[in-house]
């Protein structure tokens, strides 16, 4: 399997241009708006994608961890994890 | 069966066009009269969300015909909906992109016929691509994520790698290269659409090569001509499952075409009913929802919760039955219907390169039945 490369801590991910994030009222879930696309999102994209206000990826990992008091390791793998498959879909851009 | 809930709204806010291309999915004898209005179309919207809709695509003829669009790309935006603007250009200067970028629009779809201006105006029967060019630039300026649309055919099928490097020449972040699918105007003007054999798999390369050149930086995307396929295209993703359509003068539609396909399909108003009730109860979005509908071949076909029977208005333009299984899938017992137009083209000589460009409806549908007849 070709492993995607690795997003820099210090990297600042935003939605991309023309991505939009919003609460599906028919689920309840919330989703992205893309030209022609959605897709719906799970509990751990919403709450990193919530959070992507021009924050450093360390920075945003660093906040969940703490709020929901589980182990930043594990959880930073998530975030590295989701926002490279949102990356590679040009949903998210890093600055 | 239960309505699932849909997720995309056409608005075909005008069957009025600048452009006359001889493949317009619009109906051949649209009338032009008693479009809804402004209020109307806002209350499609919210209705439109109520029900779960989550992407709006204005469409037409040309949306930008309406002076009002960004008045309705403003309701929409308040409806929560996501807006596309599906447009020819033509009408779109410095200021209309500004204004529609204020307004909220959140992507254009922009048309080509060609990336040769010369034949992209004689495919459009109107001096079109310069003003496609600048109106390209005008949507960059505003900042508006930017898609081109072309429609592939016999005449501009070659020319597919310029009109891909058109796309990056313009920055367009998605392409959608969309072979001809033959309803309305191009059904009437197949002959001289339909690409040949030898045409369809170069193309079918040149996609593929240059959706791996572009990957991560353009969205290629290539539509099938389903005449050469052996499988039919899961339309719709299944009829009244995800997409609506309301015409200009608020007819709801399971998909665009089936107007003009399937004559009588009895379509529902969205004057007289609520979107939730057109959706949910009507006979025409329930007539081919779900499996229940099918035939043989389809009812025992382990792929049909796949392509779900294929299109109902292929099925009722080359069958006269819309429940038929779509004729393209070689399972059908028609498919040989699919195969005997191919083979003219294939196996002729001279083509058939005469085609009649679409005229705007007016507010005589009678006069339009009476040209149609004459030239086809």
């Amino acid at each position: 399997m070709l492993m995607p490369a690795q997003i820099a801590d210090d990297a600042r991910p935003r939605l991309a241009r023309g991505v939009r994030l919003q609460i599906d009222f028919a689920t309840g879930k919330s989703v992205l708006l893309f030209p022609e696309g959605i897709v719906e999102l799970n509990e751990t994209a919403q709450e990193i994608l919530t959070r992507c206000d021009g924050r450093a990826l360390s920075e945003i990992a660093g906040a969940l961890a703490e709020e929901y008091e589980v182990d930043l390791a594990t959880l930073a793998v998530d975030v590295h994890e989701i926002l490279a498959d949102l990356q590679r879909r040009k949903l998210v851009e890093l600055s | 069966m239960t309505a699932p809930r849909p997720y995309a709204l056409l608005a075909e806010l005008t069957y009025r066009c600048p452009l006359h291309c001889p493949y317009c999915s619009n109906p051949t004898r649209a009338r032009n009269d008693g479009e809804l209005t402004t209020d109307e179309w806002r209350r499609v919207f919210r209705e439109a969300t109520e029900l779960g809709v989550l992407q709006l695509g204005f469409s037409g003829g040309e949306p930008l015909v309406r002076r009002d669009l960004a008045e309705l790309v403003r309701d929409a935006r308040e409806a929560r909906l996501y807006t596309n603007l599906i447009t020819s250009g033509v009408g779109l200067d410095k200021s209309r992109a500004s204004e529609l970028r204020e307004a909220g629009l959140d992507s254009v779809q922009l048309s080509f016929q060609s990336d040769d201006a010369e034949l992209g105006d004689e495919i459009a029967g109107a001096r079109a691509h310069q003003r496609k060019l600048a109106a390209a630039s005008f949507i960059r300026a505003a900042g508006i994520p930017l898609s081109l649309n072309f429609v592939i055919h016999r005449r501009n099928i070659n020319r597919l790698p310029q009109m891909i490097g058109l796309a990056e020449a313009l920055g367009a972040e998605r392409v959608e290269l969309a072979n001809v699918q033959f309803y309305g105007w191009a059904f009437l003007n197949r002959a001289a659409l339909l690409p040949t054999r030898e045409q369809v798999a170069r193309a079918r390369d040149v996609a593929t090569a240059a959706k791996a050149r572009l990957a991560g930086k353009i969205d290629i995307f290539y539509v099938l001509p389903d005449y050469y396929e052996t499988r039919p295209k899961p339309c719709l993703n299944g009829w009244g499952q995800r997409y609506l359509t309301v015409n200009p003068i608020g007819d709801v539609l399971p998909c665009p075409t089936a107007s003009s396909a399937i004559p009588d399909l009895r379509l529902e108003n969205v004057r007289a009913r609520s979107l939730d009730w057109i959706w949910r109860r009507s006979e025409s979005f329930n007539r081919f929802r779900g499996t229940e509908w099918m035939p043989e071949p389809c009812r025992s076909c382990p792929q049909k919760e796949i392509d779900f029977g294929g299109c109902r208005c292929q099925a009722a333009l080359l069958t006269g039955n819309a429940a038929s299984t779509d004729p393209v899938c070689s399972l059908s017992p028609n498919r040989a219907r699919v195969d005997a137009v191919l083979r003219d083209l294939n196996l002729s000589i001279v083509a058939t390169s005469d085609w009649m460009l679409r005229v705007n409806p007016s507010k005589d549908a009678a006069s339009l039945i009476n040209q149609g007849e004459a030239l086809s």
